[in-house]
């Protein structure tokens, strides 16, 4: 069966569309500003954050990235019993309901969308966006929906700032993923979203091929990444495996490169181990910032957009090699055939999955 | 068609093994402590992890004391399927209260703040290198297992050690439960979504 992807749609201080998003970094735009005072002890932040003028609430970012979905798609899919929505973050609108920000805001989105189906919210740290659209895939494959719309939002909370500050994560300026003077990540907020179905019909625009995907953890350290890459390695392995394609077949990888040492050499470990640090890679988070729950989505949407218009895109912050092992980090925006890509995630708890999506 | 071969049960004033309550929560040790020691888990990470990691292990740990074929599966072939309601409030609250009323943020305490740490510390006690999914669902959902399990085998996953385990103001709420491919246990189970409610009932 084949299971098809599009529609995507990205909220972000870049752009309130993909298409806005995937011009902003044509030009290599950046989100990062300094927002002074906004951290811990008042110190200074560099942030990919709304702007005081532009900040809208956490629902409204949700319903404005699914209003914009609906735009691409054809007849009132949301609503359909055979549609399932699948939500992806972090934290959720946990900044209104604090011990129930997840489930709660689920239970809203059925009501006010008038879904006939229980959303189903994946909460895995920072492979929660890439690991969602799996599952949709999943969900699909058997029967048991015929379109699932895959969501993913967190915003910028005191509440997780302090949370990096504590783990002095953060870089003071835009960060700089695989670069060897990269000093940590930048925090961002996002709202993305993607439609996978089993009918092509229902996409307006021409949509991609979801492959296939997997997860694997590291079985190694709840907060730092394995020193071997060993949960990405396994995980684009069976991944790999899945597909029925091989490393000659992937054009471009959309790493995870949060520009901290260790997970920066920890993707180079996984790749060389793969024989796969030769193929173009990516990093989006001197962009976006890391948006955690969204990181997954806005990634794997951008990369669509890479596919559908041959244009790899340059892993800002980016300078000279950072990693023991040589990575073919994408220096400049350039015109190539794109036919299939990889995609990449590694968070907190050791975990790790990746997705592969290719040309229709 | 796959199984259900063993589950167990622990909340704050109990646990209970296949349906049976094996300990009750009335000794002068702390609970955790008696069941860390009734288990004989002796594992020294454990100390530091946070509540719902610490029942997470324990309740794999049951899984595998009532199960001798679990550890017999290759390191990649059992996932691990989870979810609950408070995600990880209960030690959201504690981090929240450190930067609030304690002076600064706890790192120790930001990094048990994702409810998918859990696997992760089951992974790392197991050497569990397979799939990994934390879902957040106002309800239990049996129907959410009964089709991930059916999902994951036999096309990504062996076998599943799934839980809903739920931690809010320290109090537990916990069901774990084995699934596989054959009926390994006499007690085993077609996995149902009524099977699995009836079970967490008991």
């Amino acid at each position: 069966m084949r299971i098809y992807i599009g529609a995507e749609n990205i909220i972000s201080p870049l752009g309130k569309s993909a298409d806005d998003n995937f011009h902003a970094l044509k030009t290599n735009t950046s989100a990062g500003k300094y927002f002074e005072g906004l951290g811990f002890n008042d110190e200074t932040v560099f942030l990919m954050k709304f702007d005081q003028k532009d900040k809208t609430s956490f629902s409204q970012l949700v319903d404005d990235c699914l209003s914009g979905i609906s735009g691409k798609l054809s007849g009132k899919l949301l609503s359909s019993e055979k549609t399932l929505l699948i939500f992806s973050t972090t934290k959720g609108n946990f900044e209104s309901n604090f011990t129930n920000g997840i489930a709660s805001f689920c239970s809203d989105l059925k009501e006010k969308y008038e879904l006939k189906n229980d959303p189903l919210a994946v909460s895995n740290a920072c492979i929660s966006g890439v690991l969602a659209i799996n599952v949709a895939a999943d969900y699909i494959k058997p029967g048991l929906y015929e379109n699932v719309v895959v969501i993913g939002c967190d915003v910028v909370s005191e509440f997780v700032l302090y949370g990096f500050q504590s783990l002095f994560a953060l870089s003071d300026d835009v960060c700089r993923p695989f670069d060897e003077d990269r000093k940590g990540i930048n925090l961002g907020e996002a709202c993305a979203a993607v439609v996978l179905s089993k009918n092509v019909e229902i996409f307006k625009e021409q949509p991609l091929i979801y492959v296939s995907g997997s997860s694997s953890n590291d079985a190694n350290h709840i907060s730092g990444p394995s020193r071997t890459g060993e949960g990405l390695y396994r995980s684009v392995v069976k991944t790999l495996k899945l597909s029925g394609l091989s490393a000659k077949d992937i054009d471009f990888i959309s790493g995870h490169g949060t520009a901290t040492v260790f997970n920066d050499e920890m993707e180079s470990i996984a790749f060389d181990r793969l024989k796969m640090n030769h193929i173009p890679i990516n990093s989006l988070k001197a962009y976006f910032g890391h948006t955690l729950g969204a990181a997954g989505l806005v990634e794997t949407a951008i990369s669509m957009q890479s596919l559908r218009n041959n244009l790899l895109i340059k892993s800002l912050g980016f300078e000279n090699q950072g990693t023991s092992k040589q990575l073919n980090v994408i220096e400049e925006n350039s015109e190539k055939e794109i036919a299939a890509f990889l995609k990449t995630a590694s968070g907190f708890g050791g975990c790790n999955a990746s997705l592969i999506i290719k040309r229709a | 068609m796959n199984f259900i071969t063993t589950y167990c049960h622990i909340s704050e004033d109990h646990c209970a093994v296949n349906g049976e309550v094996l300990l009750t929560n009335e000794s002068e040790n702390s609970w955790i402590r008696t069941l860390y020691d009734h288990f004989k888990i002796d594992y020294s990470k454990f100390h530091k992890m946070d509540l719902m990691s610490k029942i997470g292990v324990i309740g794999s740990e049951i899984l595998k004391s009532q199960n001798g074929k679990i550890v017999d599966y290759d390191d990649d072939e059992i996932a691990l399927v989870f979810a609950n309601k408070n995600s990880s409030a209960n030690t959201d609250v504690k981090f929240q209260q450190s930067f609030k009323e304690n002076g600064s943020p706890s790192p120790a305490l930001f990094v048990y703040t994702l409810p998918n740490i859990v696997l992760g510390e089951i992974a790392i006690k197991n050497k569990w290198y397979g799939e990994n999914i934390f879902v957040v669902s106002e309800n239990f959902d049996p129907e959410f297992y009964e089709n991930y399990c059916n999902i994951l085998i036999p096309s990504k996953a062996m076998a599943c050690a799934c839980g809903w385990v739920n931690v809010l103001n320290d109090s537990i709420e916990a069901f774990f439960f084995f699934v596989e491919k054959e009926a390994s246990t006499e007690d085993s189970l077609p996995l149902t979504s009524n099977n699995l409610l009836n079970l967490r009932k008991a």
